[in-house]
């Protein structure tokens, strides 16, 4: 048996193996799948279909730098800057092959499950007008807070899931094989249990991880769900966290943790590291946000596949209402006793961004703690002020700083 | 209150019908429900002894919309807000608001939490027509609307009621239909902005007496062909400010057919009557056309709109882009390929509900139709 990988190297063994399948595929007689990130690909795993999701390309991307040379690509073809910056560069890179990737494989079909945006399915239906394929839409309708209207959302998702089984078998001339797809739950359930336990690492003091290491460590649960390997992956990982734990390791070392801040929305993939180190130099650190929790799926195997997938698929935090997000956020705060909160308005995201206002005046409101709200953009630098964001930065720690030194001490 | 409006009038009261929607509620003891578009039955909730009020913007000034919606959000989603927030939010009992794309994905959550004494309701159609499920899907949605309404209200409606309310709004856009035909033959007699505006009219004001005035009109209409008039199609989910209209007539343009949520997509809705009006209404919602930005792809749009240019022998189209309508942006750059492939001149017309430059419109849609006489197109 060959040395055992850490965590670092698994992820990196993983990722290429399977972009060496999909480049593979048609080779191997599969199909390329399109998947939206949050979308029930345990159907396509199932169906031996190679999900391939532009998201992460193009978030690959933008952590490089990419996004304002690769969106001026776009708008010179006549799509305006409003829109998201993943769909914005993924259309440059079609169109220059810009990428600091090897690219990702051409589709031969996609699934747009708009639990996340409705952003995705446009994106896909551009891209599929390209080549005439075929786009499979799962429809998620908001999860609206009513039991029944609740059952009655499950139902219309069931009988969606069935319709893209049978669009599956069309395109592939294959029969669905329902046992196949129970063992790919399986593994599915086994990893997104391990992930979430992964995420609720940060509730230790000091937190042995901060949201960085949480968008590093999610990308297997993105694009590998429902295999043994990531389900290898996150039981790694946990151990790896789980030792630095015992010994006491923090991102930050435990008399200098001074805030555990929450984050909404996605990161600013271009700031990522420096961000860190800017909070990091005021004590802060950020434990979670909705985003990273979007992938720790509680699957029940001992539901219909069909069903479990389709209760999980249809309530992820994005697709949820804003009063049932503020709850979400709610049990974050007090499982990892945060004190701190960033609200990032991301203008590439309208699905998500647009509540924040809302959401962040009742957490405020809940919490008594106050929020730091910036606006700028995930992937496009052409919407980043360097020194604004410094200084609210700053402002917001010396708020923090001084309602703890007014408080009474314990 | 709206019986015995004339031709004139109806621009007047379609700017700003919200005064006399009020004293007509006060006078007729009802209330009102307001829906932002599109495709909420408003059959439904007339039956239920409600007027249905399609909110379609207001041009007064952004005060509290901003601090909700940012700036690079659709200006009808933050205008409908900003109406509803600032300027006729009290003639509002509640709101029945559907969930169409991003911007809309969270908006009436928004519109719950900032309206918490009113009743507020979503309407989940489905993003999706080409599917069995889509018309399962749309007839639970009628259903749980019903069922909604009729808890909220303690009243309940029957096969009957729903019936008449579908025959009252059928009325409705036939006699706008058979309007809309006298003044394509006819520019001289009826304006671009005096049709619209009784559309857009017919969305928010009681059809009863609505289709009084409707009947007048027509009867004392006496057409006229008017002379150099150029015959446009024009593309799109609204068209607003109505001042856009007054600039369509400046230059003599005859919109001879038309896309518009506020148009024909309105005035398409007519349900059979002839079974389970539930079913009737989930049918008018899956034969709806001319919608890509929504859950259509764009080729069908094209097609749709390609055959109505053809039909109607048009000279040109125009696209209305509100600004920053996702829906609208990722379709157009495709949609104007196809259609200049096609050799149909086309002109983009970028609107926004507050702070639009008519001189600026005026300025491209001059040049845009002189070159097309100059044959430069
Ligand atoms: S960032 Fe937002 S809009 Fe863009 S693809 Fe993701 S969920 Fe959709
Ligand atoms: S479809 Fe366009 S105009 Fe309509 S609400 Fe959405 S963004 Fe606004």
């Amino acid at each position: 048996m060959s040395e055992k990988l850490n965590s670092k190297q698994l992820s990196k063994k993983i990722t290429d193996e399977y972009m060496e399948d999909a480049f593979r595929a048609h080779e191997n007689g599969k199909l390329i799948g399109y998947s939206t990130a949050i979308s029930p690909v345990e159907l396509f795993v199932a169906h031996d279909i190679v999900p391939i999701y532009p998201e992460n390309h193009a978030v690959a991307n933008l952590t490089a730098k990419k996004g304002a040379q690769l969106c001026s690509i776009t708008e010179n073809l006549g799509y305006t800057s409003h829109l998201c910056a993943y769909a914005r560069s993924d259309l440059a890179y079609r169109e220059s092959g810009i990428t600091v990737t090897k690219g990702i494989p051409e589709p031969d079909l996609f699934l747009a499950c708009n639990a996340q945006c409705f952003t995705l399915t446009k994106w896909f239906q551009v891209l599929a007008r390209k080549g005439n394929l075929p786009v499979f839409v799962f429809d998620t309708p908001e999860y609206v807070m009513d039991k029944r209207a609740r059952e009655e959302i499950v139902k219309y998702c069931v009988l969606q899931l069935k319709e893209l089984i049978s669009f599956l078998e069309e395109v592939t001339k294959k029969r669905f094989d329902y046992d196949r797809l129970k063992e790919v739950m399986k593994y599915s359930a086994q990893s997104s249990i391990l992930y979430k336990k992964f995420l609720d690492m940060a509730q230790y003091k000091p937190s042995p991880i901060s949201i960085f290491d949480a968008l590093i460590g999610m990308a297997i649960a993105v694009y590998r769900r429902g295999t043994p390997e990531c389900v290898e992956y996150y039981q790694t990982l946990c151990d790896e966290i789980q030792a630095k734990v015992d010994q006491g390791i923090g991102v930050l070392p435990k008399e200098k943790e001074k805030y555990r801040l929450y984050w909404e929305n996605l990161p600013v993939w271009f700031k990522f590291s420096d961000h860190a180190k800017l909070l990091g130099s005021y004590g802060g650190v950020i434990l979670t946000s909705l985003y990273v929790h979007a992938w720790s799926f509680e699957f029940d195997l001992d539901k219909d596949p069909l069903v479990t997938l389709a209760e999980n698929y249809v309530s992820r935090f994005s697709n949820s209402t804003i009063e049932d997000r503020v709850d979400m956020a709610m049990g974050y705060f007090k499982k990892y006793s945060m004190n701190g909160m960033i609200m990032f308005m991301n203008r590439s995201c309208k699905a998500v961004s647009f509540a924040v206002p809302t959401l962040k005046d009742i957490l405020v409101k809940r919490t008594g703690i106050p929020a730091l709200v910036f606006e700028s953009d995930m992937g496009d630098q052409r919407f980043y002020a360097e020194s604004q964001v410094r200084t609210r930065i700053e402002a917001y720690f010396e708020t923090l700083d001084r309602l703890q030194a007014d408080k009474p001490a314990a | 209150m709206w019986e015995n409006l004339n031709l004139k009038q109806v621009p007047e009261y379609a700017k700003d019908p919200y005064p006399s929607i009020k004293k007509w509620l006060k006078d007729k003891g009802k209330k009102a429900i307001g829906s932002t578009i599109a495709d909420v039955p408003e059959e439904v909730v007339h039956a239920f002894g409600f007027l249905p009020v399609s909110l379609i913007g207001t041009d007064k000034p952004l005060k509290k919309a901003p601090s909700r919606l940012p700036d690079n959000a659709c200006s009808l989603a933050r205008s409908n807000l900003e109406l509803a927030l600032s300027y006729e939010g009290d003639l509002f009992d509640g709101f029945v608001l559907p969930q169409v794309c991003d911007t809309t994905q969270h908006l009436s959550d928004i519109w719950r939490i900032s309206f918490p004494g009113k009743y507020v309701e979503s309407y989940l159609a489905p993003r999706q027509v080409d599917r069995p499920s889509a018309r399962y899907w749309v007839k639970e949605e009628i259903e749980r609307l019903i069922s909604s309404l009729s808890n909220w209200s303690g009243r309940s409606i029957n096969d009957k009621v729903l019936n008449d309310s579908i025959a009252l709004h059928n009325e409705n856009k036939n006699l706008l239909l058979e309007l809309y035909d006298i003044k394509k033959k006819n520019p001289g007699t009826i304006t671009n902005k005096q049709f619209f505006s009784m559309v857009k009219l017919a969305m928010q004001v009681d059809k009863a007496e609505f289709n009084n005035t409707l009947k007048n009109i027509k009867a004392n209409l006496k057409p006229k062909k008017g002379k150099n008039y150029t015959d446009v199609i024009l593309v799109g989910i609204t068209c607003d400010p109505p001042e856009v209209f007054d600039l369509f007539d400046e230059i003599k343009l005859n919109v001879v057919g038309d896309s518009l949520v506020t148009g024909s997509r309105y005035l398409q809705g007519i349900v059979a009557q002839n079974g389970s009006p539930v079913e009737a209404l989930t049918e008018r919602h899956m034969k709806s056309g001319f919608f890509s930005p929504i859950h259509d792809n764009v080729y069908k749009h094209f097609e749709e709109v390609k055959a109505l240019y053809k039909a109607t022998n048009a000279k040109a189209i125009i696209y209305v882009h509100i600004e920053f309508c996702e829906s609208q942006e990722y379709d157009l750059p495709d949609l104007r390929k196809m259609i200049r492939q096609e050799g149909i001149p086309m002109h983009v017309l970028d609107t926004e509900y507050q702070t639009v430059s008519l001189s600026h419109l005026r300025t491209r849609l001059q040049a845009f139709f002189e070159s097309l006489k100059g044959g430069s197109l």
